[in-house]
């Protein structure tokens, strides 16, 4: 039976309903109907099912996360893990901020790690926007010679991939003598093309009457660029600003490379050990019972520390990041 | 007539004087000769005059031909002021981006070459022999088996995540109710620092040892547990793995990375994903409806052709990102890349070697990985032609 109900396409269904001649077609239909409801309620439920499913999965290690952070070593190692800590332990968080000493031997606080992230993210992020603005607007609203075959080049130059360069760059910095020192972090960053060409498209389409307009009134170039042209492109902006700080928050090869831990970031900072450290004052979450062990929970406050502020960036800023990410494939 | 004409010019005083003929040619040569003299000079001492002379304002055109040397020069200059604007990326990319590509490109055929000392002992493939027969000498990791790994782990997990996230993106789409929150949820990922989500991923699947009388076998584990499977070394010293000739296949950290870069890539997938669901023009839909078409005709017929250029695009930026994996591998394998880089990538072949001072090796083997995505970019071009002509 079911097989006829399949079949049965639209506007027959609507035909059956209405032609009261056909006593028993309409019998079939209401019945048709019912069978096709549930059909349709058995389908729903399948999918909010599997998106649940999904949904739980996908959250599930930012909860797992953030509960192995507050729990005592004791409780993670439990045979039978605990969805929800029987005791909040918040001195973990006490005990990674107090940290000096991480497995590789070399030392850095926490406080030290974090200095340097924020400095050189503002810095990478402020001066980089400068030179992208500058060069996106040279390539979208001036003439010159060879301007065509100069972002020809640069757009080539992404083709390429970064590896490619790392390692020529690791070299040049030594023989610059620019090791330990935020310019090394900052400098081999600075111009991303992909933001250029970004950019500079969203000034091609400023039309060119507002220029005309704004010589009209007296405006410079300059004062059109800050004035008018900014304000208008100021969600493309934005996007590249908070990518660009992310690009930072996150980086991880090059800092390990071409500096020592005090001069690091805060993800390098994340993959060092976290130990039971007895302090100058003799306190210690565990005694020393742990010893030299890297613990887990310890471990997890710190991922915390990494990633919840990058969650909370993107639940606020969702828009603009998306906007940014979903252009390039990229993040960061 | 005759009489007429007399009448006309009735004083024909001194009338020219009649020379001769031959005579007659001369003058009047002579007299060509000296208008064209004439004409000329005047020409050409207009030209002279004007070349000194200081023309009047309202001749000066912008652009004219004859402006003065000073002024062509400041004018020239000032229309290529672009430079100026694009000097310091310019600069910037000169040092950090020009120079090591053509770096890159020489020294990798430097045998022994050492990048701090820039002492090298010879020309050739050197590096390359080396490099791909594992023959460093330094314990370092070997290039083949992060070949292996890399390709495995992306060609897995590449079409894996964007058929789930399809799937997803399709429930997604045909549901009506709290659709924002679920696509807030799942979207969750998409931003995360892959090195502190790896850690997270490792401790569900971490055997940790009976400090205290205390231990757990891992969340996973534990599941597997209630269907009978032992506990298995998922990503610890033990892990198993399968050995081909001198080439390890960790079969089990395999899946731990494969599921973590699922998890990690969705986000991205299902938001291009379901926004093309979502640009489908209705009209589609309704007429496959009236023609009596089935969910899965819809989906397969209509819905899959309208967003194969997404699932391309998808594919081929998965598989460059695939390809350049790293900081993941580290976060849920530690710096070492698991136990003696078995599971090592081939950008952190490089990075091993950086570290380890051997930058013949080093570049060598950046140059291997530029080749490789270039083939694989190569053929994705090829493939993705062919497939978009949907639209």
């Amino acid at each position: 039976m079911p097989n006829i109900f399949k079949k049965k396409n639209a506007s027959e269904a609507v035909v059956g309903k209405w032609d009261l001649s056909a006593g028993d077609e309409g019998f079939d239909s209401e019945k048709a109907q019912k069978q096709e409801k549930i059909k349709h309620i058995v389908k729903e439920v399948f999918v909010y099912v599997f998106l649940t499913l999904c949904a739980v999965l996908a959250f599930l290690p930012f909860y797992w996360m953030i509960i192995s952070s507050l729990k005592t070593e004791m409780e993670f190692r439990e045979s039978v893990p605990t969805f929800f800590p029987h005791t909040f332990q918040w001195k973990n968080y006490w005990m990674i901020f107090h940290q000096v000493t991480t497995t590789t031997g070399t030392s850095a606080s926490f406080g030290q790690i974090l200095v340097n992230t924020l400095v050189v993210g503002l810095l990478s992020t402020l001066l980089g926007l400068v030179v992208i603005i500058i060069t996106a607007y040279a390539l979208a609203r001036m003439e010159f010679k060879g301007k065509n075959l100069l972002f020809a080049i640069m757009l080539a130059t992404m083709m390429i991939p970064g590896e490619l360069f790392t390692v020529s760059n690791y070299i040049t910095v030594a023989k610059l003598h620019m090791n330990n020192s935020y310019t090394v972090l900052i400098l081999p960053f600075l111009v991303s093309v992909y933001y250029i060409y970004l950019l500079r498209n969203n000034f091609m389409q400023i039309p060119n009457s507002l220029y005309q307009a704004a010589k009209v009134d007296g405006l410079s170039d300059m004062g059109y660029l800050i004035k008018v042209m900014i304000p208008l492109t100021a969600p493309t902006l934005i996007s590249i600003t908070l990518l660009r700080f992310i690009g930072t928050w996150n980086s991880y090869i090059w800092p390990r490379l071409v500096n020592t831990q005090s001069w690091q970031m805060i993800t390098n900072w994340v993959t060092g050990g976290f130990v039971d450290r007895v302090q100058p004052d003799g306190f210690s979450l565990y005694g020393g019972d742990y010893g030299t062990t890297s613990l887990d929970t310890l471990k997890m406050a710190a991922v915390c520390m990494v990633s919840l502020p990058l969650l909370v960036l993107f639940i606020f800023c969702r828009k603009y990041i998306m906007r940014g990410v979903s252009k390039s494939g990229t993040k960061g | 007539m005759e009489e007429n004409k007399d009448n006309i010019d009735p004083m024909p005083e001194t009338p020219p004087k009649k020379h001769n003929r031959f005579v007659q040619y001369f003058i009047n040569l002579g007299a060509r000769i000296k208008g064209w003299f004439v004409d000329k000079y005047t020409a050409i001492k207009d030209f002279f005059v004007g070349l000194f002379k200081k023309k009047p304002q309202e001749e000066l055109v912008p652009e004219g031909p004859q402006l003065s040397r000073g002024e062509k020069f400041r004018r020239g200059l000032k229309s290529q002021s672009g430079w100026l604007f694009v000097a310091p990326a310019l600069i910037l990319m000169a040092i950090f981006t020009f120079y090591p590509i053509i770096a890159a490109f020489i020294n990798s055929f430097k045998q022994g070459y050492s990048g701090m000392t820039g002492r090298f002992d010879g020309w050739g493939f050197d590096n390359f022999v080396r490099v791909l027969k594992g023959d460093t000498g330094t314990g370092g990791a070997d290039f083949v088996q992060c070949l292996v790994n890399t390709l495995v782990l992306t060609f897995i997990s590449v079409p894996l995540s964007t058929l789930l996230a399809l799937l997803i993106s399709v429930a997604l789409n045909s549901i009506k109710k709290v659709q924002k929150a679920y696509q807030t949820v799942l979207f969750l990922p998409y931003l995360t620092n892959a090195l502190a989500m790896g850690a997270v991923f490792a401790t569900f699947f971490k055997i940790i040892g009976t400090a205290n009388n205390t231990e757990t076998v891992g969340i996973v584990n534990i599941v597997l547990g209630w269907f009978g499977i032992s506990p298995v070394d998922w990503v610890g010293l033990t892990s198993p793995h399968w050995q081909i000739g001198s080439l390890s296949i960790p079969w089990a950290k395999y899946i731990v990375a494969i599921i973590y870069e699922v998890w990690s890539g969705l986000p991205f997938k299902i938001l291009i994903l379901f926004s093309a669901m979502q640009s489908i023009n209705k009209q589609y839909y309704d007429a496959a409806k009236v023609d009596g078409a089935s969910r899965w005709t819809i989906l397969w017929h209509i819905t899959a052709p309208m967003i194969m250029p997404q699932i391309s695009y998808l594919l081929v930026t998965g598989i460059m990102g695939g390809m350049k994996q790293y900081s993941a591998i580290v976060g849920l394998f530690g710096v070492t890349m698991g136990q003696d880089y078995d599971m090592g990538t081939m950008v952190g072949y490089l990075y091993n070697y950086i570290e380890l001072g051997q930058t013949g090796y080093a570049f060598a083997g950046s140059l291997m990985l530029f080749i490789i995505i270039m083939i694989i970019t190569w053929i994705n071009n090829k493939v993705t032609k062919k497939r978009t002509t949907y639209r």
